[in-house]
């Protein structure tokens, strides 16, 4: 076991090296500080930024520079930009408890929904109720997430309780605490959870559909076992190991996967902060998060892959 | 063809009903954007020009939608709005030829006229609309809003009898179809010519990355060691950043400069997102295909490896391509939305995504053609390849889960 997870560490390095490049290229195709100082700056201001930020430094540099601020995670000396004296490390500390604030939730919620309803699905195959949900996911799948987010705006956040005077949901913004977390958090969760319904629902189906035409199930079925018994003891428990898996691989998305509903909300998230660093062209914070977020995804799928090959011991092997 | 016709998977497909609704669905659209394309180039200005017309009010419904009583008198006030103001210029007259919404106009009346029987009776109205605070329900309220809309709205249009009376072309009447955005362009010839950019960057970026990760992974799988190496290192990196993450930052390095208002940008973004599942479905289909004998049959042969790898282990990859390309074209119009809501999208052009985007404002205010309108062409494009996609998949790789 050890082995395989050193491997697997020792695969990911020339991995995210690759990452870093990749990045640091991109975010260089336009210069970073001709975007922070307009289309013709004064030449001595340019040069005074440019040392200022270190950019004035070969490539290499810059590049063991961002590499050994992501090891050691010391983001402290990256100054942002546009956000006056604030540092990067202080940015991702105060944005990483909203974004889980709603990412979490969310997986919940979707896992929990989706499974139920791909098991009803499942077990009425071929049915009535079956085409129908199948028919609704598809259809739900088709419509674009902004859609859904405006219309859940729209309808619970601003229509909703209007007449009464009272309000349930906010039409954005956050406040910290466990008592203000259903006003500000509870609708993005539930459109989130909404969109990602279509698509899971789909695929535990799938998964169940398919462990149903494996040879224990006749198995099971030669020997007299009931329907009920054969879904939910036989089949659940089989169809499990997929469900964990894709489950785990979701997990990298909930750092980032809320970036829309961030923006939209008002959320301080990772994702909103990520979003304004890019529209006001913050080049340090937009370098930094990315690479941490790349990290996460890094780090998460390790885990997944750790995780697979403890529930699943062929996959060591390979 | 016929032997393409005669394959199993294809017949399959061909009997699938919903296969084959979704692929004459497929058909429209894309003649459709044709037809934008087409008549782009040959026509005067573009059918650009057209989308960015005004053709009236503001928030206009759609035309079988009953008015509010507050709508009409805006709809009413807007048209006599323009027409004072073109006569408070120094030349009235060329003003008032000038005055045009789509193919409306004014009839050519003098001046003189236009002034005595348009806008001295229907400012005499307006005087005494003001003094009724609720027009709904208020029967003498709605009698002078009659005489209003008679007064000016009935003046407006493509061509005018004796009395000026006006008749509306039917040119008018289809940009009226689903009522005005909030700058009064017609919503509908803007989702029409939304289909050829949404067309335009499915098939581009969906080829371009059906293309690459095709021959990427073609190569990897074949050839194996530091090929394979290579490949499955690039693929790693692309896909160890958040796909949105990934978008946003190349969308927005590639912005500025030259491509700026192009959209260079967002299939520089799309390809160089996409890429990597076909890329990996292909790969391990190619490490499955040659085991097989007949490539070892080739090789024995003396077939050199290109060729076998080209014409012997790549068109047998094509079902993946095709499943692929449908997908990543799906893919590639709802990330289209999510980038014109963040700004990183299609610029100078109308889209569904930009026109989406506009329509949050509106709909605060309960006005939702704009929004339904974008909504439903991209919801029967996109459903139509999902299910599409389904019966592909069904048809050529069943054991997919």
């Amino acid at each position: 076991m050890w082995t395989f997870i050193l491997r697997r560490l020792l695969y990911n390095v020339p991995v995210y090296l690759g990452i870093l490049a990749l990045l640091m290229g991109a975010l260089r195709v336009n210069d970073p500080i001709s975007g922070k100082l307009g289309k013709n700056p004064d030449p001595s201001d340019y040069l005074a930024l440019e040392q200022r930020y270190g950019l004035d430094q070969p490539f290499a540099v810059q590049y063991v520079k961002l590499l050994g601020d992501v090891v050691t995670l010391d983001f402290t000396d990256v100054e942002s930009w546009t956000n006056d004296g604030l540092f990067v490390g202080e940015m991702l500390a105060e944005s990483i408890v909203p974004s889980l604030a709603i990412t979490v939730p969310a997986l919940c919620l979707t896992s929990v929904l989706a499974i139920s309803i791909a098991i009803i699905s499942a077990f009425f195959r071929g049915r009535p109720v079956d085409k129908t949900l199948m028919v609704l996911a598809v259809v739900g799948m088709s419509v674009s997430f902004l859609v859904y987010v405006i219309f859940g705006q729209y309808w619970f956040a601003y229509l909703l309780g209007r007449g009464s005077g009272l309000s349930y949901f906010a039409i954005g913004g956050y406040e910290s605490g466990l008592a203000n977390w259903p006003y500000y958090c509870l609708l993005p969760v539930l459109i989130s959870t909404f969109v990602a319904m279509g698509y899971d629902t789909r695929f535990y189906r799938a998964v169940m559909v398919e462990e149903s035409g494996r040879d224990y199930i006749t198995t099971a079925k030669a020997k007299g076992a009931t329907k009920t018994k054969i879904m939910f003891v036989h089949m659940l428990k089989n169809a499990m190991i997929p469900i964990i898996t894709r489950i785990m691989t979701t997990l990298p998305f909930l750092v980032m996967g809320s970036l829309l509903l961030e923006v939209y909300f008002n959320i301080p998230g990772m994702g909103r902060v990520l979003y304004k660093a890019i529209q006001e062209q913050d080049f340090p914070v937009v370098q930094t998060f990315v690479a941490i977020f790349a990290a996460l995804f890094i780090l998460s799928n390790i885990l997944t892959d750790v995780l697979y090959a403890l529930v699943d011991p062929r996959v060591r092997l390979s | 063809m016929a032997k393409f016709m005669q394959q199993r998977g294809v017949k399959k497909l061909l009997k699938d009903r919903l296969a084959v609704v979704s692929m004459w669905v497929i058909g429209a659209y894309l003649l459709v954007a044709l037809g934008v394309l087409v008549g782009n180039l040959f026509t005067e200005g573009g059918l650009k020009s057209e989308t960015e017309l005004r053709i009236g009010p503001d928030n206009v419904p759609g035309a079988w939608a009953t008015q509010s009583a507050e709508a009409r008198l805006r709809d009413a006030t807007f048209y006599l709005d323009s027409i004072k103001k073109a006569s408070r210029g120094s030349d009235p007259a060329a003003a008032y030829a000038a005055l045009e919404w789509g193919s409306d106009r004014l009839p050519a009346w003098k001046p003189d006229r236009i002034e005595s029987e348009i806008i001295e009776p229907a400012d005499e109205i307006s005087t005494a609309l003001a003094d009724h605070r609720e027009l709904e329900g208020n029967v003498e309220a709605l009698a002078l809003l009659d005489r209003l809309e008679q007064v000016v709205r009935a003046r407006i249009g493509a061509s005018h009898d004796e009395s000026g009376n006006a008749q509306r072309s039917a040119g008018q009447s289809f940009r009226m179809l689903l009522g005005t955005d909030r700058q009064g362009r017609s919503i509908l010839v803007r989702a029409i010519y939304s289909t050829k950019v949404a067309v335009q960057i499915g098939v581009v970026s969906a080829l371009i990355s059906v293309l690459i990760g095709t021959i990427l992974g073609a190569a990897a799988g074949y050839f194996g060691g530091v090929v394979d190496v290579i490949v499955v290192w690039l693929y790693s990196t692309f896909s160890s950043i958040p796909w949105i993450v990934l978008l946003m930052v190349l969308a927005s390095a590639f912005r500025g400069g030259d491509w700026d208002g192009t959209l260079i940008p967002v299939y520089a973004a799309f390809c160089l997102s996409f890429w990597i599942s076909p890329c990996r479905v292909v790969r391990g289909e190619v490490m499955k295909l040659k085991e097989l004998e007949y490539v070892q049959a080739a090789s024995a042969i003396g077939f050199g490896r290109a060729r076998i790898l080209f014409k012997h282990v790549i068109p047998n990859t094509a079902h993946l391509m095709f499943i692929n390309f449908s997908l990543l074209f799906i893919g590639a119009i709802k990330a289209e939305v999510i980038l014109s809501f963040l700004g990183l999208g299609v610029k100078n052009e109308p889209s569904w995504g930009v026109m989406i985007n506009h329509a949050k404002a509106e709909v605060l205010n309960g006005f939702f053609w704009q929004i339904g309108t974008a909504t439903v062409f991209m919801v029967i494009l996109v459903l139509a390849f999902n299910t599409l996609s389904d019966a592909l998949q069904d048809a050529f790789d069943p054991k997919h889960v």
